[in-house]
């Protein structure tokens, strides 16, 4: 762990809603989180947990006008992104912090060519010349495993993966200090998965990126991350070294979502499964919001919030039952 | 391509009128009145299309007349375009108040009668070229606007989006640089056929007589012209409204396959 060097991104109790006419749907409820310079973080937990929702802000581009910080903090290298002006903010979004996306078929824009796209992100932050972008973006490619000579391909020439490497190539054209990933091999099969997170593991090593790791896909996070954040409800339950989380999973959905895994070893029992369902944001469960579905819940989880305490050496867990004797 | 090829023979045509026509398209010469169609049989010097019930060159109006008619074609298809466009892409990229507002007008335009509002309005300012123009933008830059909002309604939404913003891009770069060229496709369509659908309104409002005025001649007043001689001398009639048919065919043919050319998925 890099724990000597500074926080490059924190954000602070953060709560988001989404406001429609019908509902008001809390998507994030106090969410606190850390990233270190060239730290890579992963960032697990179910649909609908907050995962995209904490992405988006982070680059300050909730979907308006319903989606809205209402209070709450983030810090991008001691400055508040909430607070920035849209000059500001553009500044910021794919030259210090960028994002690569979920699907890459929808990702990329039909009518330019691949060339063309990385171009525009280039010359967006950086004064130079069409030839030089041009000679820039076919190295991206290079880069990320292409032909160069590609650029002038369509990006529907191109298959679901290389689309996702295109779309890597445009998220790391300016040499970002930190790279949100939102899921990028969920659209993917697992062959063309494992040639991406092995290709963003090689940049990562390369560049020195910080990278927070959207996924719910554990396997991926033990792969390419040193540190992980279990979301839930719109909050950080567990957080830690990926050696400490999921060697000694403390809380009990941690615990569980670990406990889903099949093993490829060992005796075939059958998986243990979470009963219940997933908290619902337009009505989140008072105190803890996993007590209705965790084994161990009684009257105080129902009433109070947990607060993240640290158990170990990096490693914080928000859980009345599993802190209390600390 | 038959369409593209058709459309400019006609465009071709029509530059080239003045050094074609061999007759004075206005002057009257009673002694060679309703003459029928010699076709090619004196080549360009005969009466192609035979005369009028003034003794007028038939082929040398067509020419003449096509010079007008594809003239406030193209003007009302590009202003209209454009502002319809404009209107449309804001009301779909924004959305909120300012949608709601440019929609409820374009209802408000489209309720009424695209042609009644066109008499109307030429009732009013009096015939002329120049009114008839403004007349047929106010009239059909409403179907750009939904065209555009529509689509762009659609295309705001795709992730890519999302990620230019996220890789930085500006607001005005998002709505002019990456959705508008995802909507333009439809909008060759739509402007191929409200060409076609431009010239044929000229047309009918000519033969009203409440577009282009005579003695200019203009495909819509020849027809008109042509009607009461309809049984006894119908070259007066066929022959612009056949030439009419053949423009407006032609330029649907170029919308339809301009599509093709431009789709980025053909490869």
């Amino acid at each position: 762990m890099n724990t000597d060097t500074g926080t490059l991104l924190e954000i602070n109790d953060l709560f988001v809603q989404y406001k429609t006419e019908r509902a008001i749907s809390n998507a994030l409820n106090g969410l606190t989180m850390r990233i270190k310079k060239s730290e890579s973080m992963g960032l697990v937990g179910e649909t609908g947990a907050g995962k995209t929702t904490t992405a988006l802000s982070i680059l300050n581009l909730l979907p308006k006008p319903a989606g809205k910080i209402v209070s709450g903090e983030i810090i991008y290298n001691g400055n508040s992104i909430i607070d920035m002006s849209s000059n500001q903010l553009r500044d910021i979004r794919g030259n210090k912090i960028s994002m690569i996306f979920q699907n890459p078929l929808t990702s990329l824009n039909p009518v330019f060519t691949v060339g063309e796209q990385i171009r525009m992100v280039i010359q967006k932050h950086k004064k130079v010349s069409k030839r030089e972008a041009d000679n820039m973006s076919k190295e991206l490619l290079e880069i990320v495993g292409i032909s160069g000579g590609r650029i002038h391909d369509y990006p529907n020439q191109f298959s679901g993966g290389m689309r996702q490497r295109v779309g890597i190539a445009a998220g790391i054209a300016l040499n970002p200090e930190l790279l949100i990933a939102d899921e990028p091999t969920t659209a993917l099969d697992v062959t063309i998965q494992a040639q991406i997170l092995e290709l963003m593991k090689k940049l990562k090593t390369q560049y020195d990126t910080s990278l927070l790791m959207i996924t719910h896909n554990l396997g991926i996070v033990s792969e390419l991350c040193e540190s992980v954040s279990v979301i839930y409800g719109g909050r950080i339950i567990e957080y830690g070294s990926v050696r400490s989380v999921f060697g000694d999973p403390t809380h009990p959905y941690t615990n569980g979502l670990l406990g889903a895994i099949p093993l490829l070893d060992g005796k075939k029992d059958r998986l243990h499964a979470i009963p219940g369902d997933i908290a619902s944001a337009t009505n989140v469960p008072s105190g803890c919001a996993f007590h209705p579905r965790c084994e161990l819940a009684d009257e105080r989880c129902r009433m109070e919030i947990p607060q993240i305490v640290g158990i170990k050496e990096n490693h914080f867990v928000a859980c009345f039952k599993k802190t209390e004797g600390l | 391509m038959v369409g593209a090829v058709t459309a400019l023979i006609i465009i071709l045509l029509s530059l080239f009128s003045p050094v074609i026509v061999k007759y004075n398209p206005i002057t009257n010469s009673l002694r060679e009145r309703l003459l029928p169609p010699e076709y090619f049989a004196r080549g360009l010097n005969g009466h192609i299309f035979g005369t009028d019930d003034l003794g007028r060159d038939i082929f040398s109006r067509l020419l003449l007349g096509s010079r007008y008619s594809l003239f406030i074609a193209a003007s009302v298809v590009s202003l209209s375009a454009l502002i319809g466009t404009i209107l449309g892409a804001i009301s779909g990229y924004f959305g909120g108040i300012v949608d709601i507002l440019i929609m409820r007008f374009c209802e408000i335009m489209m309720a009424i009668p695209n042609l009644v509002l066109a008499i109307a309005v030429m009732a009013i300012l009096g015939p002329n070229i120049f009114n008839l123009i403004i007349v047929l933008v106010i009239t059909s830059w409403v179907q750009y606007c939904k065209l555009t909002r529509n689509n762009v309604m659609v295309v705001r939404n795709v992730e890519f989006v999302k990620a230019s913003q996220a890789l930085g891009a500006s607001k005005w770069h998002i709505m002019f640089s990456q959705i508008f060229p995802n909507v333009t496709t439809q909008l060759i369509i739509l402007i191929s056929q409200q060409f076609g659908w431009t010239i044929l309104t000229e047309a009918s409002l000519s033969f009203l007589s409440l577009g282009v005025q005579p003695p200019i001649p203009s495909w819509g007043n020849m027809i008109a012209d042509g009607r009461n001689y309809l049984i006894t001398h119908p070259w007066m009639v066929f022959a612009p409204g056949i030439a009419l048919m053949i423009t407006v065919l032609a330029f649907n043919f170029l919308g339809d396959g301009l599509r093709d050319v431009l789709d980025p998925k053909r490869i």
